[in-house]
């Protein structure tokens, strides 16, 4: 479960003061695929973050997994993250230099899951992707779809209770980008997994029964 | 928290599949380890040159003064003891013609002298002691004030106008020492004028035998004898090898202080460049100690690989030039600490080969604080928005 209750986020630079978000609320029951759209600087990506513990809203209060964000720590969001959030980021942005297991193995070891329990789980992700024998590849080796699906893997591989997910198909053609976006419904909702999908994609926005969509940092419609 | 075990696993992943940015750093750290220690290494032998020659020219490692009839060469040459001199003193009156002065006049070993000294080597004119030869061995100070030449006969008395013994001189010396070149002439212990008057030692130790140890030894030997040191008779070299450490030690503090600078701008450079790697897992909830320890253990796994690489490098140079010696005579040929030889042999030591890998960690180490408070206050969303 994901409450959000009129968070705000504005940022400074050179051109001045850029609000990003503006008194944004709503819910997201737990196991739901819910659907953030809005054009490019909408505040999609901010939201997402903001869900996810990467940055702190200037006010409101986002409560995630029964869980106060804004009452947290430094070190308390981190744990908060490393057991409770999976991300997937537009271009993948699987750590370079470590292997498709070592990425997947990641969020195990964070988690305390390691030795042949993080083994089996390495394998059980790469099966379930359809990518078994992709292993030992490293990330510059992959194709755009095989970097995004590993992305998902690494994502859920510790059983994160939500997902966020940033534009996953911008990067991959179309069919790529359904087939990754039915893998995703399939695999969270088997895990009772609470997936929120960023994205201006109107296949995505259309599979989804809950959506907000943002215009310039503002709730444009809810439903 | 994360395992250390795979903590140490991704930091040395990170280094070694971003072999290119490892290989300059190491590169910094390797050539700066393999020069201390040869460096220092080079200190050492400069160090050790300045005891031989000093030590070796004629006084030894340890003097015994006054030494008892009942102590013999035998009770002295105690394990790591390569030598012992045993010498007659007595103080005499040389005359030749119309010049007289006073002298200390000592009596030696001639073979034992030529094996253990270098005093024969700095003869000037004519030639060294023969074994029961009466003849005289004199400095050139003594020659001069006396009006002698290699040939001359020289008259030996124990009071003014007395005569003992007239000896020929068979020899002239100078070392540029001013103890050695004032006052003293030297004859063959068989055939020293007076017998039991003043008997002395010069203790000659083997390579790397502390010299604190035999002192302690000599000393339990409850003779009445006055054991001394090389550095309590010497004080000036003890003062100027002292100063040579220090300054050894300043040297290598400065060169891993520049050095480590260095490392710090490359690591900061080298983190820029895998920044995203950074953002990426602090968006996984890799915690801020984690982060700093993944920074420390790719920084200390870095420096002890190219650490380890240069002391075994450092070490292979100065084994290669400790057979065959740097000559620096050229530079030393003035110089009363080098009286006898000029060539320097590099010798490693614990202090050679321990210290220069230690305070590359150490720099190394402190290389990593900047580039880990950049890391953790860096925020993963400004890192990934960057991307």
């Amino acid at each position: 479960m994901i409450e959000i209750f009129g968070i705000s986020k504005t940022y400074v630079s050179g051109r001045g003061k850029m609000t990003a978000l503006e008194n944004i609320s709503f819910t997201v029951a737990r196991g739901k695929l819910f659907v953030i759209a809005g054009k490019s600087g909408s505040g999609k990506t901010t939201l997402l973050n903001c869900i996810g513990g990467l940055e702190k809203p200037d006010c409101g209060r986002i409560a995630c997994a029964g869980t106060d964000l804004s009452t947290l720590s430094a070190a308390g969001v981190s744990h908060f993250q490393r057991k409770h959030v999976g991300f997937v980021f537009q271009f993948g942005n699987l750590i370079s230099f470590l292997t498709v297991n070592e990425n997947l193995s990641f969020p195990l070891e964070l988690n305390g899951i390691s030795g042949s329990a993080r083994e089996r789980r390495v394998q059980e992700l790469l099966d379930s992707i359809g990518l078994s024998n992709i292993g030992e590849a490293l990330p510059h080796e992959l194709s755009g779809g095989e970097t995004q699906r590993v992305a998902f893997a690494r994502a859920i591989a510790h059983s994160p209770s939500i997902l966020l997910v940033d534009e996953p198909t911008a990067s991959l053609d179309t069919i790529n980008g359904r087939q990754l976006i039915h893998l995703m419904h399939q695999l969270t909702s088997d895990q009772g997994c609470t997936l929120v999908v960023a994205t201006h994609d109107p296949e995505v926005i259309e599979m989804a029964a809950d959506r907000l969509h943002l215009k310039d940092g503002r709730k444009e419609e809810i439903k | 928290m994360m395992r250390f075990d795979f903590l140490c696993k991704i930091g040395f992943l990170f280094i070694w599949r971003s072999w290119r940015s490892t290989l300059a750093l190491a590169i910094m750290v390797f050539s700066a380890v393999t020069a201390l220690v040869f460096l220092s290494a080079l200190a050492v032998g400069t160090n050790d040159a300045m005891i031989r020659n000093s030590v070796g020219l004629f006084s030894g490692h340890i003097t015994a003064e006054d030494l008892s009839q009942n102590l013999g060469r035998d009770e002295l040459n105690v394990d790591g003891v390569d030598g012992v001199l045993i010498r007659e003193k007595r103080s005499i009156w040389l005359s030749h013609h119309d010049e007289m002065i006073t002298a200390v006049l000592l009596g030696v070993n001639p073979s034992d002298e030529r094996r253990h000294t270098a005093l024969w080597k700095k003869t000037v004119r004519g030639r060294y002691l023969e074994l029961g030869e009466p003849a005289l061995y004199v400095s050139q100070a003594v020659a001069t004030k006396l009006n002698v030449s290699v040939g001359d006969l020289v008259q030996i008395g124990f009071k003014p106008g007395s005569t003992v013994a007239e000896w020929v001189v068979c020899g002239i010396y100078q070392t540029g020492i001013s103890y050695l070149d004032n006052g003293l002439a030297f004859c063959p212990m068989e055939v020293f004028p007076a017998s039991n008057f003043g008997r002395s030692a010069s203790v000659f130790l083997a390579d790397g035998t502390d010299c604190d140890r035999i002192l302690a030894t000599y000393r339990e030997l409850r003779s009445t004898s006055e054991f001394r040191a090389w550095t309590d008779f010497m004080p000036d070299l003890k003062q100027l090898i002292d100063l040579n450490f220090v300054s050894m030690g300043i040297v290598m503090v400065l060169v891993f202080g520049i050095v480590s600078i260095g490392i710090s701008c490359a690591f900061v450079i080298f983190i820029l460049k895998n920044l995203r790697e950074h953002g990426i897992m602090k968006s996984m909830g890799i915690l801020p100690l984690e982060a700093v320890l993944l920074l420390v253990t790719q920084v200390a796994v870095l420096t002890l690989g190219a650490s380890i690489a240069g002391d075994v490098a450092g070490a292979l140079a100065v084994s290669g030039f400790a057979r065959i010696g740097i000559d620096l005579t050229a530079f030393t040929s003035h110089n009363q600490y080098f009286v006898v030889s000029g060539i320097i042999y590099p010798r490693l030591t614990f202090y050679s080969l321990f210290w220069p890998p230690v305070l590359a960690m150490v720099f190394g180490l402190l290389a990593a604080v900047w580039p880990s408070v950049f890391v953790i206050r860096k925020k993963a969303a400004d890192i990934l928005r960057a991307i």
